[in-house]
């Protein structure tokens, strides 16, 4: 889940309980206040009943009767005096249930003895409570509604604010991390924020994208300042041993010493030949802007490499579609990298094996190419691993190959975005699945 | 035929001026681009080997300069930066032929050998070998009035023996000329042999080809 939306459900969910919580505990709520508001005006209404006993005497409420009692027409409210024994003391304030009248009603009650000339009197001040227990549905209803509505429009509020307040985060995603592609050489511009937070990832990712892509030039520079140096010592000893060749008294012996220098040089040269090349394609010093059939591809690898079927005995079937046309391509680099399979199709063949390349155009537009050889097969654990440099597939002495073909074949696939899976049983065969992308597809 | 050589790597200069020498070319050579364009403007040349690579200048202005001096002369790029761009600049600015450092001696030799064919259009296109007649221009190899038809790979081969005639080649040489870069290290491996046998098959059947020598161990060379 996103962020956003991770953080919008929280905030939603916290503030509905908490909704909940206060309309649940709203008629406790209105019960405590309305019980203090009533118990402060009984209070008052006490206050004044003592007032007027005071100024006037108890008489002027019991007019010679024996005790008092009134209510108001409705019954919300009454008042009552009566004698009580002597040392009679009450002074409290409970909820209790009165019949006046027939009429079984809650009243909150104030009862107060105090001391008169006459005696102890006992006063009782009631006012029905009936009346705020009606206002508590409908306000209960009608506060749910309403915080119902204001969290609607929190809620969208919020929406917008955490969108607004993600968004650095959203562009760092989006341009820093899922579109950039190794080894980040375009120049990273420092996303707007006012989030410190942000802020730090930003820098923290710029400046780490820039280390890396420092470590891979100084990597790629190194191979290249390399290969040259190593370009030049290599053909001085290779111009040597010609030149020794060509001399007549040179004997049989020595001849045959000389051809396993030259083979041993050649091999130095051939690996500086391949690095300086994958240091080549990785520094993108080649052009995609051409284009060529899929079938004469293949057509012009096998124009080239024939001669090893043959020696080897190794059948070859190619059933490609004759439509389609690769663009936005380097042809010499995909033919080294088709050249470079099919060659170790070869080599980690069987005598009188097979060789079959076969294709399909994909629904979403997308190319594959399945190269299928009977060869050795690669074990399943190294898979992950052959496309390093100077790694082997098959170890053994015999095999020639300096474990760079593969590492070629990988730096132009990923140069042109091509993707290449590997399925393989060892000694049945390896199949090489190319799959290229749908922009170099002529439509 | 002379060759001014400007390579600035004395020891790789050296190894080429005793080859060519031996070539029977007369070689000067030059370490910086200064001497050399002192050399081109005092002495004309057929052939002028330049390293891009120069100490003290830029190889492909001193192309341009030279051009100016000299411009009946052949050149040869040699470079070990082996840029595309820098070969298409090279090739633009005049250059006859672009090498690629490390090179093999005898593929600098069969350049110069193809340029002075074209340059001169020499009446040696037509090679006699044997009973045969090879058309380097044409890529013909002609008995009498029978065409013999050869593969393009076995062409390269033939034609790449006739040119460095009375010297072994062995089979890496071979394979790397026809193969290049894509040449790989199975040279143990017979398909040179294969190519050769064929070349034997197909022009045996018109005439001799003991001119055609296996050296054992080594390689083949065209004996004349």
């Amino acid at each position: 889940m996103k962020l956003i939306s991770k953080l919008t459900l929280f905030i939603t969910l916290s503030k509905l309980a908490i909704v909940l919580l206060f309309v649940l505990t709203l008629p406790y709520l209105i019960g405590e206040i309305a019980r203090n508001y009533t118990d402060y005006y009984l209070q008052q209404q006490q206050k004044k009943v003592l007032e007027v006993v005071a100024r006037n005497g108890v008489d002027s409420y019991l007019q010679g009767e024996e005790s008092y009692g009134s209510y108001t027409m409705l019954k919300e409210e009454y008042i009552s005096l009566e004698p009580v024994e002597k040392g009679f003391v009450l002074d409290t304030i409970y909820t209790d249930e009165r019949i006046i009248e027939q009429d079984t009603l809650n009243y909150r009650v104030l009862t107060h003895s105090f001391l008169t000339e006459n005696g102890t009197y006992l006063m009782e001040v009631g006012k029905t409570i009936e009346t705020i227990d009606q206002y508590k549905r409908p306000l209960q209803r009608i506060a749910t509604y309403v915080l119902l509505g204001l969290i609607l429009i929190t809620l969208i509020i919020d929406l917008f604010y955490t969108r607004y307040l993600l968004r650095p985060l959203d562009r760092i995603i989006r341009t820093k991390i899922s579109n950039r592609k190794f080894p980040f050489n375009e120049n990273s511009v420092p996303i707007k924020t006012t989030t410190t937070d942000f802020r730090f990832l930003d820098d923290s990712l710029i400046n780490l994208m820039e280390q890396i892509h420092e470590a891979f030039e100084k990597e790629r520079e190194f191979t290249a300042n390399a290969s040259h140096e190593l370009m030049t010592p290599i053909g001085i000893l290779q111009n040597k041993i010609e030149n020794l060749m060509g001399e007549p008294d040179v004997s049989d012996f020595v001849q045959e010493r000389l051809i396993g220098m030259q083979k041993t040089l050649n091999r130095l040269k051939r690996i500086v030949h391949s690095l300086l090349l994958i240091s080549r394609i990785e520094n993108e010093q080649f052009s995609k802007k051409e284009f060529i059939p899929v079938a004469d591809l293949i057509a012009d690898v096998m124009d080239e490499i024939s001669h090893r079927l043959s020696e080897r005995d190794i059948s070859l079937k190619i059933d490609i579609s004759n439509e389609v046309i690769l663009e936005n391509i380097n042809r010499d680099l995909l033919f080294q990298m088709i050249y470079n399979l099919v060659n170790n199709a070869i080599r980690y063949n069987k005598q009188s094996g097979f060789i079959h390349i076969t294709d399909r155009i994909n629904p979403d537009g997308t190319y594959d190419l399945d190269l299928i050889d009977s060869g050795i097969g690669i074990p399943q654990e190294d898979i992950g691993t052959i496309f390093n440099r100077f790694k082997k597939a098959n170890q053994s002495e015999d095999s020639a190959g300096y474990g760079l073909g593969l590492s070629i074949v990988k730096s132009i696939a990923d140069y042109h975005k091509i993707t290449i899976s590997i399925s393989s049983e060892i000694s049945k065969g390896t199949t090489f699945t190319i799959s290229f992308p749908a922009e170099v597809i002529r439509s | 035929m002379k060759v001014l050589l400007i390579e600035d790597e004395k020891t790789l200069a050296y190894e080429v001026e005793a080859f060519l020498k031996k070539a029977f070319y007369i070689c000067d050579m030059a370490h910086t681009a200064r001497k050399g364009l002192e050399m081109l403007g005092v002495n004309p040349y057929d052939f002028v080997l330049l390293d891009l690579g120069l100490p003290d200048q830029d190889g492909l202005k001193v192309l341009q300069e030279a051009k100016k001096l000299n411009p009946d002369a052949a050149y040869i790029i040699l470079t070990a930066r082996g840029n595309i761009e820098d070969r298409i600049v090279g090739l633009d600015l005049g250059a006859d032929d672009y090498l690629p450092k490390p090179f093999s001696l005898l593929e600098l030799q069969s350049r110069m050998q193809a340029i002075s064919r074209r340059k001169f259009n020499l009446n040696t296109q037509e090679i006699p070998l044997g009973e045969f007649i090879i058309d380097l221009q044409k890529r013909i190899v002609s008995h009498q009035s029978n065409e013999i038809d050869l593969t393009r790979k076995e062409f390269d081969l033939l034609s790449y023996l006739l040119l460095h005639k009375n010297r072994v080649l062995t089979r890496m040489q071979l394979s790397e000329h026809i193969w290049g870069t894509f040449a790989d290290d199975d040279y143990d491996s017979n398909y040179i042999d294969v190519h050769i046998k064929n070349i034997r098959k197909k022009l045996g059947a018109f005439g001799q080809v003991e001119w055609l020598e296996t050296v054992r161990g080594v390689g083949y060379k065209i004996r004349k």
